[in-house]
């Protein structure tokens, strides 16, 4: 296109402008000079050009035009390219979605997209890759899918096709109706073309990760593509890139394969090892040159990444380790940034971290680093390294750290500590030590919700509220107390403060003027919780009732409408005739329902903002396997170490991360049915009904132990709703083939059960020995049922009839309970009104000969009735060896409080064990958990 | 993807933005500053060509005055984007025969076309030079 005279001068006239405002005059009159050439009906093509072009540079310098739309789609609908291009280009930038003129630019496009010339066919493909509307996606998908399938079509088409299409993919998923075409795209990844598979390439990642089942021949096109390239050196030299050839590409397959789980077929796995390690035996040597190396390693970078999720050879992995490891101490500021990245990445897969943790010193040192991007690295990388063993290391670093680092990392940094410390505390001095640290540190830099967060964790675990409640009047009564410090020791003193108040120097009287000498210099939030933590001491101590409503009257006059509100509240509830009102609105507060963690969504909001998936998040293992498990759902081979790991988990002594315990019990229908109703002559029976029992109160455990097939369980309840892993291993000396795992809910009972989404297609047909497959099912429970559902596993052993197992499946109406905390009197005056209705009550006295044998056989028995999800309530029973509990029973109908009594008597060889609850069938259905419990001990 | 591209001076000043995405006018100018401050700011020497940027990464590196910054998402490979930035001078050097920032302001609309036979819908379409040249060229003769 040559140059246009009349805007060159005008571009260098508003250069020459010196001031905004000359330039604002020169921009006006502009303006209307071009409005009245467009009203002239002789206006050619070049001049309606140029004037549109003067249009478009006065819009990019931030001026606002709102004309030349009509002569924008006459441009395009000119017959000179030139006048064509322009005109698209000025749609792209002037239009926006609703603009009236679009539906004509849709009309050309129509047209275009057919004509005969090759160039303005891409001119138009162009166009519908930068506007990408949705009646453009509705209209001209079929038209651009065409093109891209058409033999005739040249290279230059085909790409942008294919670039077109997934704009309009990701853009309006649902008008693309990409499912009747998706078939047909995977074999392009095998043209001879470069430019052409790099965009297929790209198409091909976005439709993986909707169609992976349609898609699937894709990974091996990849893999095959990627050989050719790597291998066997089949290229052109158009497409060596300083030395590398053709890196975009090989980097498009290389991620292409990550959204493919590992392949079967030995060779193909084979041929994927070579790859990997043809890629990094060439990055052996670092080039010279700045752009060869960068080429070269963001191949590398990619390669190590597919191996991370491969996971087929662990000489490769120690070996991509130990590069890593180079790389973390590069002088290259961007290979130290990378180096880290791909680390975490390793960190969230590998089993042993022994590899990585060998360079922790280096990857603290990192977190000072010049460059924040680097330093924010190595803390995902610290983040996702961290267990049990190196948390106590790694929390104190970043602590360290949290003083000195950047403003911008500081929130990151809070809410990781945050987490961490959460998740691997396996003492409680320690979690409430470095929370309230945390806090004071950082308490400016980071959201509400970390000191929520601990609120909630102390509130649920009572074996922290004495320790957390000496610290916090501490915490009080240090010189300095930052605010998000201070609000976490008033509300924890409101609840709590009456378990230290014998102690020296924190009687009520204490307490309450460490509060009142933080008070004044706090911000008004925290103001307004320390006056409901007054209120709350108006309740816990009685003898300070004056001084507190002093406090209270002191604010009654506050300006602020929230701090005058609950003083004045306060104060009329604490002088109110009459003793009940008080004590019933400053009840100690129930421990907050599980869910997850705020400061975890927080987190993960971070990271879900990407066009395609991520392939891995920032985190341990365990999150990336739930994860793999919830995606790809994997059959993976060490699901029978998953089993074993989730039971032995580092969970905290605290179970600070715990989820809802679920809490077994089985159908009242007794031991008889529980067994495997497989074959009868099985020896082992009586072992069955053993593991059977346990899976009443514990969540994760053996169901069946047979000669062929071992069954494991591992459930997770959230009432009304659960999911039920079944493990299935095969203990055979030969493969079983024809492998089915169903579950089915009794006839007519109120409970649904089905496989988990996406789990269907996952069941593997054959098992090989010592293999595992693995099934999740969803279980919801609409109503109380009685008959508990089956589990039916299938499967051929060579030679033999098909097998068919059928056993029941420890899912009872009482696993679907929480427990709940509440007063001692409060459970005496509900055992009592639930007792006098006298139906919904069940009682076994049932011999427990191991209570006189077996000196922790009550402590046992307390883990029975704590597993089945009852809270146990302390103290409440005037005989120090009985037990009560309460529980809730949720389904979607409605909720059925539940309380037990246990009443031991190892004098007697005897227990009598008493369930009382809203519904009748629950009491009877736990009872008769308790009952086979007992018996299978 | 590439959320978008942008070329900025040391003052400054956007010389061209390309959009991959539905951004308000108002967002679009926020973020140009945004953008600038956080490059610009940046040690050139001792620090990485990767920065974090809201949700996002940038990408940029720098050629005499004239930034050049691709923002990417966090899962993209930096490296290949970083060296899709040189691809991309290295065709507009040539095409323009020693390009120099006027250049990029007074072709602006051809700034435009070389983008399109090179990046296409947020995803690179073409990384052989010589193909993108002769293109480039086949197109500048047409009328």
């Amino acid at each position: 296109m040559p140059p246009m005279k009349g805007l060159t001068v005008f571009i260098a006239d508003l250069r020459k402008c010196r001031s905004h405002e000359d330039e604002e005059k020169r921009v006006n009159k502009e303006l209307a000079n071009i409005r009245t050439k467009f009203k002239e009906p002789s206006i050619n093509g070049y001049n309606r050009k140029k004037y549109v072009c003067k249009l478009l540079y006065m819009s990019l310098l931030g001026y606002d035009v709102n004309f030349g739309h009509r002569e924008a789609v006459e441009l395009v609908d000119s017959t000179k390219y030139s006048e064509k291009q322009v005109g698209y280009l000025a749609v792209s930038l002037l239009m926006d979605d609703e603009s009236e003129y679009l539906r004509s630019v849709v009309r050309a496009l129509r047209r275009d997209i057919h004509d005969g010339s090759e160039w303005i066919v891409c001119l138009a493909l162009n166009a519908i890759s930068n506007i990408g509307s949705r009646e453009m996606a509705e209209v001209l998908t079929s038209d651009i899918v065409v093109q891209l399938l058409s033999p005739a079509a040249s290279m230059f088409i085909k790409k942008k096709a294919a670039l077109c299409l997934l704009r309009l993919l990701r853009r309006f998923p649902e008008s693309v109706k990409a499912h009747q075409w998706v078939g047909r795209i995977a074999p392009y990844l095998g043209h001879r073309d470069i430019g052409v598979t790099q965009s297929v390439a790209s198409l091909m990642t976005a439709l993986a990760q909707q169609y992976p089942e349609e898609t699937r021949k894709a990974a091996s096109f990849a893999m095959r593509r990627l050989k050719s390239l790597v291998i066997d050196n089949e290229y052109t030299l158009d497409y060596v890139y300083y030395k590398v050839p053709a890196p975009w590409l090989q980097i498009k397959l290389l991620r292409l394969l990550q959204y493919y789980p590992a392949p079967e077929s030995s060779e193909a796995r084979a041929t994927l090892l070579s790859i990997l390690r043809h890629i990094i035996d060439l990055s052996q040597d670092v080039p010279r040159e700045l752009q060869q190396m960068n080429a070269q390693y963001s191949i590398l970078f990619e390669a190590i990444n597919l191996g991370i999720h491969l996971d087929i050879d662990q000489g490769l992995m120690q070996e991509c380790a130990v590069l890593l490891g180079r790389f973390i101490t590069s002088r290259e500021t961007n290979v130290r940034y990378l180096g880290l990245e791909t680390m975490a990445h390793l960190a969230a897969y590998i089993d042993r971290l022994d590899s990585i943790k060998a360079y922790q010193g280096v990857i603290v040192q990192s977190l000072r680093d010049r460059d924040i991007s680097v330093r924010r690295r190595a803390l995902d990388l610290l983040y996702s390294m961290c267990d049990v063993g190196s948390a106590k290391a790694i929390v104190s670093e970043l602590l360290r750290h949290m003083a000195m680092a950047d403003v911008a990392l500081r929130e990151e940094m809070a809410l990781k500590v945050a987490i961490l410390t959460e998740k691997f505390a396996t003492e409680y001095g320690w979690y409430v030590d470095v929370m309230m640290r945390l806090v004071s540190l950082a308490g400016d830099h980071m959201g509400d919700e970390v000191w929520h967060r601990i609120v909630q964790v102390i509130l649920g675990n009572e074996e922290l509220q004495v320790y957390a409640c000496k610290i916090s009047l501490q915490t009080l009564k240090a010189p300095v107390c930052h605010e998000s410090a201070f609000k976490v020791s008033a509300y924890v003193l409101g609840e709590f403060g009456h378990l230290i108040a014998n102690a020296a120097d924190s009687a009520p009287i204490d307490q309450l003027k460490a509060l009142q000498s933080k008070m004044t210099s706090t911000s008004q939030s925290a103001r307004a919780v320390a006056l409901t933590t007054v209120g709350k001491f108006i309740n816990l101590f009685p003898e300070i009732k004056t001084l507190c409503l002093r406090v209270l009257d002191r604010y009654r006059g506050a300006l602020d409408a929230e701090l005058q509100q609950r003083a004045c509240e306060y104060y009329a509830l604490g002088t109110l005739e009459g003793e009940e009102l008080l004590p019933t609105v400053f009840e100690e507060m129930p421990p907050f329902p599980e869910r997850q963690s705020a400061l975890m969504s927080r987190l993960l909001k971070r990271e879900a903002d990407t066009e395609d998936q991520r392939t891995w998040v920032y985190g341990g293992r365990e999150m990336n396997r739930e994860r793999r498990g919830v995606t790809s759902g994997a059959a993976s081979n060490d699901s029978r170490e998953a089993v074993a790991e989730s039971s032995a988990m580092p969970v905290p002594a605290t179970g600070l991360n715990d989820a809802s315990p679920g809490s077994p019990a089985a159908s009242k229908k007794g031991a008889q049915e529980a067994l495997p109703v497989e074959p009868p002559t099985d020896p082992s029976v009586a072992k069955s009904m053993r593991n059977y029992a346990r899976l009443l109160w514990e969540n994760d455990g053996i169901l069946f132990d047979g000669e062929e097939i071992q069954v494991g369980i591992v459930a997770q309840y959230k009432p009304p709703s659960g999911r039920l892993g079944v493990f299935l291993g095969n203990r055979a000396t030969a493969p079983l083939y024809n492998i089915s795992i169903t579950a089915r809910a009794a006839d007519g009972s109120q409970l649904t059960i089905q496989p988990a989404a996406g789990q269907e297609a996952e069941q593997p047909e054959t098992l090989m020995p010592l293999a595992q497959a693995r099934m999740f099912f969803d279980i919801q429970c609409q109503q109380v049922f009685t008959a508990a559902p089956t589990l039916h596993i299938g499967y051929t052993v060579a030679g033999c009839a098909p097998t068919v197992s059928e056993l029941q499946l420890p899912v009872t109406v009482g696993h679907f309970m929480d427990p709940v905390t509440i007063s001692v009197a409060d459970f005496f005056a509900r055992w009592k009104q639930l007792g006098d209705s006298g139906i919904a009550e069940s009682q076994h006295v049932l011999p427990s000969a191991f209570l006189t044998k077996d000196a922790a056989g009550l402590e046992w028995l307390r883990s029975v009735i704590g597993g089945m999800g009852f809270a146990l309530i302390h103290g409440a029973d005037p005989e120090p060896n009985n037990i009560v509990g309460v529980g809730i029973a949720t389904t979607q109908a409605g909720r059925f409080g539940c309380l037990v009594r246990v009443e031991p008597k190892p004098t007697h060889g005897l227990t009598r064990v008493t369930i009382r609850a809203t519904n009748v069938e629950v009491a009877q259905s736990i009872g008769g958990n308790v009952k086979m419990v007992f018996e299978s001990r | 993807m590439i959320r978008f591209i942008f070329v900025q001076n040391r003052q400054g000043k956007t010389r061209l933005e390309k959009w991959f995405g539905s951004y308000s006018d108002q967002e679009k100018q926020k973020l140009k500053a945004e953008v600038h401050r956080t490059v610009a700011s940046r040690d050139q020497k001792h620090q990485s060509n990767f920065v974090e940027f809201h949700n996002n990464r940038i990408v940029y590196r720098r050629y005499a005055g004239l930034f050049f910054c691709f923002c990417i998402d966090t899962n993209d490979n930096e490296l290949a984007y970083l060296e899709a930035i040189h691809l991309f001078v290295e065709v507009l050097d040539a095409y323009h025969g020693n390009v120099c920032e006027l250049d990029l302001v007074f072709n602006f609309y051809l700034v435009y076309a070389v983008l399109d036979e090179i990046i296409l819908a947020g995803e690179i379409q073409e990384t052989s030079r010589s193909v993108i040249l002769s293109r480039l060229e086949h197109l500048n003769n047409l009328e």
